[in-house]
């Protein structure tokens, strides 16, 4: 990752996105960032205590950021539902960096990939020396978690899906990193994630600054596409006067309803939702079918294995039920 | 007054209290546009303009404060309660898209464009210059 530039780069292994559980919603971010750090942290110590030979973008512990701050209370529970705008602010829009990490030292720390092969949290200090000097090359080897091509007309480009970079390539020139990659739609791309980069690189090339940079992807359980991420900006030389913000991006897109588990999608009742209403479905108990109760083939099914239930169609997906190819496919 | 302010692709004209973006050589271009005449500026900007040989002077509250023929740079400051003094108005375009919580809401349907003008910026591949007056 050394790019020919003197970037000091964390080679850290951090598989820890199976703490994005948000099983009861009560955990925070904070909480697993907290879990990274004391990793992080113990990671930093063995590898110096390994040998010389050990890849050059290894840092010393006391050049490693503290990746947390104690003061962050943000809860995807404190997060209000999508509704016609692309991120919200967090914290006031502050960020959680420790004061620590205000540093004039060029990093980039990407986490290891978890064992369900999600991204974790991208951190980077943010400086000329960090910036691109090419053209971003190809990406399209790298498949994220969730990842389908599917395509809407109505899509700025069509694609659904976007492999969208944690921190932008106009910001550290990653290219391929699947550890900086996540299923993001067109929507989060665009419209909730490139305005934030955007700010950070013109501010960079302005003024040679340094600004702090940390993206975090929030899954919820086992999903496999995120629900959004947060984004925490400040830039150091000049106490954040000049970028400061902290805000978590949806992971929608308007007229699309995502199945997070999957990453499939549908068309949402409404072109400005991004949700489903319920509605009447005829499953087969049988074969695991479900259709629409005008279907043709729900003459066919026998009562024993019919039944008749109000729901969406994607709580029946991830229940196991899959949808009958003639009336919903 | 004449006002230069800048905007985004969504009328955006800052965020947390924060300027949206900055160009060297949009700040060149508005000095170069002001002919030697004074710029009132708020203390915020002042940082935008040093370097350059320029007649500004730092007001806080440059709109209330600004003569007929005064040109007022604005920084994260919506002019539209001050429209019926407003002479002359200069947009800067970044033709980007930023994050925003304050928007250009300055009815600019009262103004009639004499000049537009597109630039490349120290940072920026096009920033388009519009200048219209009443």
């Amino acid at each position: 990752m050394n790019k020919g530039k003197k970037i000091k780069a964390f080679g850290l292994l951090l598989s820890l996105l199976m703490l994005f559980s948000f099983s009861s919603c009560q955990e925070t971010v904070n909480n697993i960032r907290d879990t990274i750090n004391e990793t992080f942290s113990s990671s930093a110590y063995s590898e110096e205590q390994e040998s010389s030979d050990k890849k050059q973008s290894s840092v010393k512990a006391s050049e490693a950021p503290s990746q947390v701050s104690q003061s962050s209370m943000f809860t995807l529970d404190s997060i209000p539902e999508y509704s016609g705008i692309s991120y919200v602010e967090i914290n006031g829009n502050v960020p959680y960096f420790d004061s620590a990490d205000y540093t004039e030292t060029a990093f980039e720390s990407y986490s290891e990939l978890d064992s369900l092969g999600r991204c974790g949290v991208a951190y980077a200090n943010v400086c000329r020396e960090t910036m691109p000097t090419e053209k971003r090359g190809d990406i399209s080897s790298v498949k994220p978690t969730g990842w389908h091509s599917i395509r809407y007309d109505f899509v700025d480009g069509q694609s659904l899906y976007n492999r969208c970079h944690l921190i932008g390539y106009q910001l550290t020139a990653e290219n391929a990193n699947s550890k900086n990659l996540v299923t993001g739609t067109r929507y989060l791309n665009v419209d909730g994630m490139l305005p934030f980069e955007n700010m950070i690189a013109d501010y960079v090339k302005e003024t040679n600054n340094h600004v702090l940079y940390r993206v975090t992807p929030v899954f919820v359980g086992d999903e496999l596409v995120c629900r959004g991420v947060e984004m925490e900006a400040y830039s150091v030389e000049d106490s954040g006067d000049g970028v400061s913000f902290n805000v978590y991006a949806y992971n929608v897109q308007p007229g699309v309803v995502i199945n997070y588990t999957t990453g499939y999608a549908r068309l949402a009742d409404d072109p400005k939702s991004t949700t489903e209403k319920e509605k009447t479905y005829v499953i087969n108990l049988r074969n695991k079918k479900v259709h629409l109760p005008e279907c043709s083939s729900v003459a066919a099914i026998s009562e024993n294995n019919k039944k008749t239930v109000k729901s969406t169609l994607f709580s029946l997906l991830n229940q196991g039920y899959t949808a009958c190819g003639t009336c919903l496919g | 007054m004449i006002v230069v302010i800048c905007v985004d692709d969504k009328n955006g004209i800052g965020f947390n209290r924060r300027r949206q973006s900055r160009d060297r050589l949009l700040i060149a271009d508005l000095v170069e546009y002001s002919q030697g005449r004074k710029i009132l500026i708020s203390g915020y900007s002042a940082t935008l303009f040093s370097g350059f040989e320029v007649n500004t002077e730092i007001r806080e509250n440059l709109l209330d404060e600004a003569g007929e023929d005064d040109i007022c740079f604005l920084e994260n400051v919506d002019p539209a309660p001050y429209a019926d003094r407003i002479s002359g108005l200069v947009i800067y375009r970044w033709n980007r898209h930023y994050p925003s919580d304050k928007w250009l809401s300055l009815d600019t349907t009262a103004f009639r464009t004499v000049s537009v003008k597109e630039f490349e910026g120290s940072s920026h591949e096009c920033i388009t210059r519009e200048e219209m007056t009443r």
